[in-house]
């Protein structure tokens, strides 16, 4: 009877370890990484300025003036390419009144100085690369249309340069 | 004391089928998922068939047993200071190859359980890839994510 007993548990042990066999279950993880790269930052850092115009008389900005061009700062990822889109008025206000302002121009340059530029047309954008320190400039000059009875005033617009990876 | 012969069969018995359990069930987190530099606003995707960056686990178990596998998955990876990046995965992003050769996988969804077979030697693999989706504002830095493969022997 002594016997009987121990096999008896021998099968239940058995019967036992089969249940669990059949219900075997595993796991394992890996890891998913990325690095992030610098993100773009814009800086609209001049204001493209005609100064004093006078009624009748046009008056363009080329995008070559450093003193008068508009100039946005562009910072991200080195050596990266970017493409550049505007919006560009056709317009600029001053109160009710309104003057054309037109051909607009544009340049791009790894340096504030402007050396080694590429002159591009700013309503076909462009598609530039950031220096290998992540640097880019980008300059607008245009072109404004008083009328011969422009009415007096100070006359604003706003260009938005968009930059994306 | 007649009564022992049987209780010994029956012992041999019960005991057959565990035997044809064979080896038991492992599951190895063998390549990790990787999507190396990407740019904020860009997303990135990484393909189950890329043999670098595909992630992979490898599964040994019994002979031809059929298995159920089931992912959990991450819907963000974590950057720096908890900044968080989505990651998506769609219905092809997964593969299983029973000969455990990228270039020979079954493809299947990886939010779905899917139910594989073992090779006759017990063997398997797991690959699976995935889309990085980094916002236009994304924190710079380094990310990550854990994502695990759960398997279960059917019966």
């Amino acid at each position: 009877m002594r016997n009987v007993t121990r096999l008896t548990l021998v099968v239940a042990a058995l019967a036992l370890t089969s249940t669990a066999a059949q219900a075997q279950t595993n796991n394992a993880s890996i890891t998913a990484t990325a690095s992030v790269q610098t993100p773009i930052n814009v800086v609209g850092a001049q204001q493209l300025s005609f100064g004093n115009v006078f009624p009748g008389v046009n008056k363009a900005v080329a995008a070559t003036d450093l003193t008068n061009g508009g100039r946005f700062d562009v910072t991200g990822q080195a050596s990266t390419p970017v493409n550049l889109s505007f919006t560009l008025p056709a317009t600029l206000s001053s109160g009710g009144n309104t003057m054309p302002i037109v051909n607009y121009t544009g340049m791009h340059a790894l340096l504030a100085t402007q050396a080694g530029g590429i002159a591009f047309t700013p309503s076909a954008g462009a598609s530039p690369t950031l220096s290998g320190t992540g640097a880019l400039f980008v300059w607008v000059g245009a072109q404004v249309q008083p009328a011969t009875n422009q009415v007096a005033g100070v006359y604003t617009g706003s260009i938005t340069m968009t930059v994306v990876y | 004391m007649t009564r022992q012969p049987w209780v010994v069969i029956g012992a041999l018995l019960l005991g057959v089928p565990l035997q044809a359990q064979g080896r038991p069930l492992t599951v190895t987190g063998v390549r990790g998922l990787t999507f190396g530099a990407v740019l904020p606003g860009v997303p990135f995707s990484v393909s189950r068939t890329d043999p670098a960056n595909s992630g992979q686990f490898d599964v040994r178990g019994p002979n031809n047993a059929r298995v159920l596998l089931s992912f959990v998955l991450p819907v963000a990876m974590t950057g720096p200071s908890g900044a968080l990046m989505t990651l998506s995965f769609g219905a092809g992003d997964a593969g299983y190859s029973q000969s455990q050769a990228i270039g020979s996988q079954v493809g299947f969804d990886p939010k779905q359980s899917f139910t594989a077979t073992l090779s006759n030697n017990g063997r398997g693999s797991v690959f699976v890839g995935g889309t990085a989706n980094p916002a236009t504002n994304q924190r710079a830095g380094a990310y990550t994510a854990t994502l695990t493969l759960n398997v279960t022997v059917l019966p």
